[in-house]
């Protein structure tokens, strides 16, 4: 069980002693019960941390923002470290981030929290079994979450509310990390790995199609799901040429020659290209963190489309996204052992 | 930039394309394409006359590009190139369509082949428009050659190499040159012994101003292309010094360890201190370091007590240098297929079941029996000896489907030599059927059925176990429809030939394919059969594909003759079409760092940056990126969605 105590005294200290430049965690939102991302930069900020079971968000999404800002400051470091709170799901991405060379080991201080024998809740799951009643503040308590409402607190099982990725997830606990808070449940399993995706696959090929085109179309493409990706790097998408940047290195020829590989309507065929694409350049670099999925506002089951690259990267090859900085990468990597004669 | 002139070449291949595809309506739907200038449709545009049309057609018309329409860019790519060239423009504005292998040759249907051809076309009539004319990269060549494996191939490779006047270095893993052929007896048709035609090579490859030797070596990485490769080597520490040994065999004689002789394939021993034969070259002992005792601190030290010459060191330290290295010859060699793997035939685990190697020991003068043929077992000489061929050949449900060649002509030779030995024992031979191919080998297989009276039974053995202090061997002779029952003293196993172990590695440190079988792939099946498919690495013996001697020889010889004409230019020229980084789109991920075969990108100041002198344009790195960040020249990101869409209309 991990006392938030420690977590804000952890991020007071590291504060006030500078060994930090910033902390990014979660705090209380201003409605409701869930919980936001929080950026402190002042130790006495640090009582603002919480940790409870709406602590979703993968806020590795925030170290590349600070990239991003350093960079367009022309600098390459920001002195002291970063430090993070970084859940199982979310230090893996850190880890993908500096496989990928994006920020250096250095430069981010993972304080990690275990999600035990939970994880986060669904708001979904969350409000069907709440009946409509509103709560106004979550907590975990063992196997348990307890909620408050109106009409008092609600126990209610962990399990029965928890998020699929959760449920699913096969190490809760943060492997990289400067520090960490939490038992150690790497190996608990409370649904078989790619449970949803396989209750999805179970139906034929029709229905699937029927059903993927149902979303397909209703995808509005508002790119939420990129903008929570901390995956979703790229100053220009493959996807759409909008948002071209154009720098000194930039050729006349590279102008003239912005390819368009979607259209900007958000129609079956376009959203079915972006989506597709997306779950490709994810291939081997998701975590299953799942914020697409929470993100989208009309209901994608994104996170399936991710999970189906995950789940043959794990059956073809073996394959972990974000287990280790030194690791191979899923799609540059090549294996004696990979299947597939043919290359040979 | 004003709109590019392009002409396209409909090519009928006789029938090859025009059967399945209708080539005029090719060219019609062509010329309604908004760069083409000039279209013309020709029975066999790789003909002399269709070639100088094409390059009449260019200049009359002043054309700037053109597209080929014919068969694989493999074939003909060059030629048409070429021809650009001789008319007058650059000769990468010339691209292949490809309607034959990837259209005409897997379609029936013709309305429907004539449809995908032309999208093939229209797809590289689009990518030309946007292809930069450039210049080929002149580059020197490194007059030096490196051959791989110390065997038959590779012995005469490096010396045809080397009296042509060029430098070679022969790498061989083991302690001695000699591979596979030292290993025999006498060799088929003509019955001579294989150490005698073998050593003086042997010698004269040691004793050869231009052959550089590196015994007890493995090549370890590769980097660079055709005329500049710079490879590793890795020589382990033999711990004698083999310009010292006297070869007085004192050290053997303290050496308290024994260990099963790789040279004997099992049937002897040899010391921790060994010489691989007595004529090895070098001629040296070797330290056998995972056998010793221990080195580090020394355990025994016998044999540096006794060596009066002091070649002994137990400090030798292994040696990795970089050779650099203009062309390579790989001579890899074969391993036999494991009898492990063929529980029907004893799985390797019945006594007295002997593979053909051991066979050739058994049977050589200078084996562990002196020549003389006496059973492992019982040290008895064999009154009847079962040879069993195609054991692992030629079933291709659950071995190797192919036919390892020199299998029915080493088994009559064994049949025949053994009867020398054993005038009144019997030999059985199983064969499936009789592949005598071969100047004078027919007349070998004749002579040692009727002279030598072997009884050859034509069928597979089904079961093979050892009972009552013999192997018992059951068959079927098909041609008499009966089951055979033979109790035989010995059993001899002509096992399927593989690619040698260090063959797989080679190929993975060369990166050079492999095919179905395992064994190193050629260019082209009859037109490159001794060239890889990497520029400048060529092949030489049964790494490429099965067989016998006198082709090992000749395939030696053809790939020295490819090597000498490669490294007699001057300078080669590159193709230039290589990886180019968009720095703005760029973010040091690192991807193609990994991905690249050549070891061609590093990063720098966090962007990938491409070393122009390795990059062979593979594209690996381009289809890796995430960003689109890094494109090979005239194959560009908008070329590709052009001809995409092109492909889509």
């Amino acid at each position: 069980m991990i006392n938030l105590k420690d977590i804000r005294e952890t991020a007071r200290d590291m504060l006030a002693k500078g060994e930090a430049r910033a902390v990014i965690g979660y705090r209380r939102g201003s409605r409701g019960m869930l919980a936001e991302p929080a950026f402190l930069t002042k130790p006495e900020e640090a009582d603002e941390l919480v940790w409870d079971p709406t602590c979703f968000h993968n806020l590795s999404l925030y170290l590349v923002h600070d990239r991003k800002h350093l960079a367009h400051a022309g600098k390459n470091s920001g002195g002291a470290p970063v430090a993070i709170i970084a859940k199982g799901c979310d230090a893996r991405s850190i880890v993908v981030l500096m496989q990928e060379h994006y920020f250096k080991r250095e430069d981010v201080y993972i304080i990690g929290v275990s999600c035990e024998g939970t994880g986060v809740v669904d708001e979904r799951k969350l409000a069907t079994h709440l009946n409509g009643v509103q709560a106004s503040n979550a907590a975990f308590d063992g196997d348990d979450f307890v909620f408050t409402t109106a009409e008092g607190e609600k126990r209610i099982p962990a399990r029965e509310v928890m998020a699929d990725r959760c449920l699913e997830c096969r190490s809760p606990y943060p492997k990289e990390h400067n520090l960490v808070f939490g038992e150690d449940k790497t190996g608990r399993q409370l649904e078989a790995p790619f449970a949803a995706l396989d209750r999805f696959e179970a139906q034929g090929a029709g229905e699937r199609w029927e059903n993927w085109a149902r979303h397909f179309d209703r995808c509005i493409r508002c790119f939420a799901c990129r903008s929570v990706c901390p995956m979703c790097y790229c100053d220009e998408c493959v996807v759409d040429s909008i948002t071209f940047p154009v720098t000194t290195e930039t050729t006349a020829d590279e102008k003239a020659s912005r390819i368009r590989w979607i259209e900007r309507s958000a129609a079956r065929s376009e959203n079915i290209t972006y989506l597709m694409t997306r779950a490709m350049h994810l291939a081997g670099r998701c975590t299953d963190c799942g914020e697409c999925d929470r993100a989208c506002p009309v209901n994608v089951p994104i996170r399936l489309l991710n999970n189906k690259m995950e789940k043959e990267a794990r059956e073809q090859f073996g394959f972990e996204p974000g287990a280790s900085i030194g690791g191979p990468s899923l799609v540059a990597s090549f294996l004696d052992k990979d299947p597939g004669e043919f290359i040979r | 930039m004003s709109k590019k002139r392009t002409g396209v070449f409909v090519c009928h291949c006789g029938t090859n394309i025009a059967a399945t595809v209708d080539v005029a309506k090719v060219a019609r739907e062509m010329s309604g394409e908004d760069t083409v200038a000039f279209t013309q449709e020709y029975v066999y545009m790789c003909s002399e006359p269709g070639q100088e049309s094409v390059v009449q057609s260019i200049k009359d018309n002043k054309l700037d590009s053109i597209v080929v329409t014919c068969c694989s860019p493999n074939l003909h790519e060059k030629t048409f190139r070429d021809n650009a060239q001789r008319a007058g423009i650059n000769n990468f504005t010339c691209e292949i369509a490809n309607i034959r292998e990837q259209c005409s040759w897997v379609h029936a249907d013709k309305a429907k082949g004539t449809e995908k051809a032309i999208k093939i076309s229209r797809s590289v009539v689009r990518r030309v428009n946007r292809n930069l004319p450039m210049d080929a990269v002149k580059v020197a060549v490194t007059r030096r050659a490196m051959v791989i494996g110390g065997g038959i191939a590779g012995i005469q490779a490096a010396l045809d190499i080397a009296n042509a006047g060029i430098e070679v270095i022969l790498v061989e893993k083991q302690a001695t040159i000699g591979g596979r052929m030292l290993q025999l007896s006498e060799t088929f048709p003509t019955l001579d012994c294989s150490q005698c035609v073998l050593s003086p090579k042997m010698v004269e490859v040691n004793r050869h101003p231009n052959i550089r030797l590196m015994t007890y070596s493995e090549v370890k990485e590769v980097a660079g292309s055709v005329g500049n490769f710079r490879v590793k080597v890795h020589k382990r520490s033999s711990f004698v010094d083999p310009d010292k040994c006297k070869i007085c065999d004192h050290c053997t004689e303290v050496c308290p360890v024994v260990v099963p002789n790789e040279y004997e394939l099992g049937l002897t021993s040899r010391r921790a201190i060994y010489i691989p034969y007595a004529q090895a070259i070098p001629a040296s002992f070797t330290l056998d370091e995972d056998a010793c005792l221990g080195l580090n601190p020394i355990r025994c030290g016998k044999c540096k007590d006794v060596c009066e010459a002091g070649a002994i060191d137990y400090d030798m330290r292994p040696v990795t240098t970089t050779e650099e290295v203009g062309a390579i010859v790989v001579a890899t060699g074969f391993d036999l297929y494991g009898p492990e793997n063929m529980p029907e035939l004893g799985g390797g685990r019945v006594e007295d079941v002997l593979d053909g190697l051991q066979f050739e020991r058994l049977i050589s003068a200078s084996g562990a029996t002196k020549g003389h043929i006496l059973r492992p077992s019982d040290h008895k000489e064999p009154k009847d000896v079962v040879f069993i061929q195609c054991a692992g050949s030629r079933d291709p449900a659950k071995h190797c489907a192919y036919c390892s060649k020199i299998c029915c002509m080493y088994t009559a030779k064994h049949a025949r030599l053994y009867k020398k030995h054993v005038p009144d024992g019997r030999a059985y031979v199983f064969y499936i059927d009789i592949r005598s191919g071969g100047k004078g080998y027919e007349e070998f297989v004749q002579r040692t059925m009727e002279d030598d009276d072997t009884l050859y039974l034509r069928g597979r053995v089904s079961k093979l176990y050892r009972k009552g202090g013999k192997v018992r061997v059951m068959g079927t002779d098909t041609l008499t429809g009966q089951n055979v029952e033979i109790d035989a003293d010995m059993v001899v196993l002509a096992l399927a030939m593989t690619p040698s172990k260090g063959t797989m590695e080679i190929a993975k440190t060369l990166k050079i394919g492999r095919d179905k079988d395992g064994f190193l792939a050629e260019a082209h099946p009859k037109l490159r059969p001794v060239e890889s498919v990497t520029g400048g690495i060529y092949l030489a013996g049964a790494a490429q594909a099965p067989k016998d001697i006198p082709e090992t020889v000749a395939q030696a010889g053809a790939a020295a003759a490819k090597v000498i004409a490669l490294l007699s230019q001057a300078t080669l020229s590159r193709s230039p079409l290589i990886a180019k980084v968009r720095r703005s789109h760029c973010t040091g991920c690192g991807m193609c760092v990994e991905a690249c075969p050549f070891i061609a990108i590093r990063l720098e100041g966090g962007k990938a940056v491409v070393n122009e002198a390795l990059c062979e344009g593979c594209g690996s790195c381009s289809a890796t990126c995430l960003r689109a960040a890094i494109d090979v020249k005239n194959v560009t990101q908008m070329q590709i969605h052009e001809m995409i869409e092109a492909c889509l209309a």
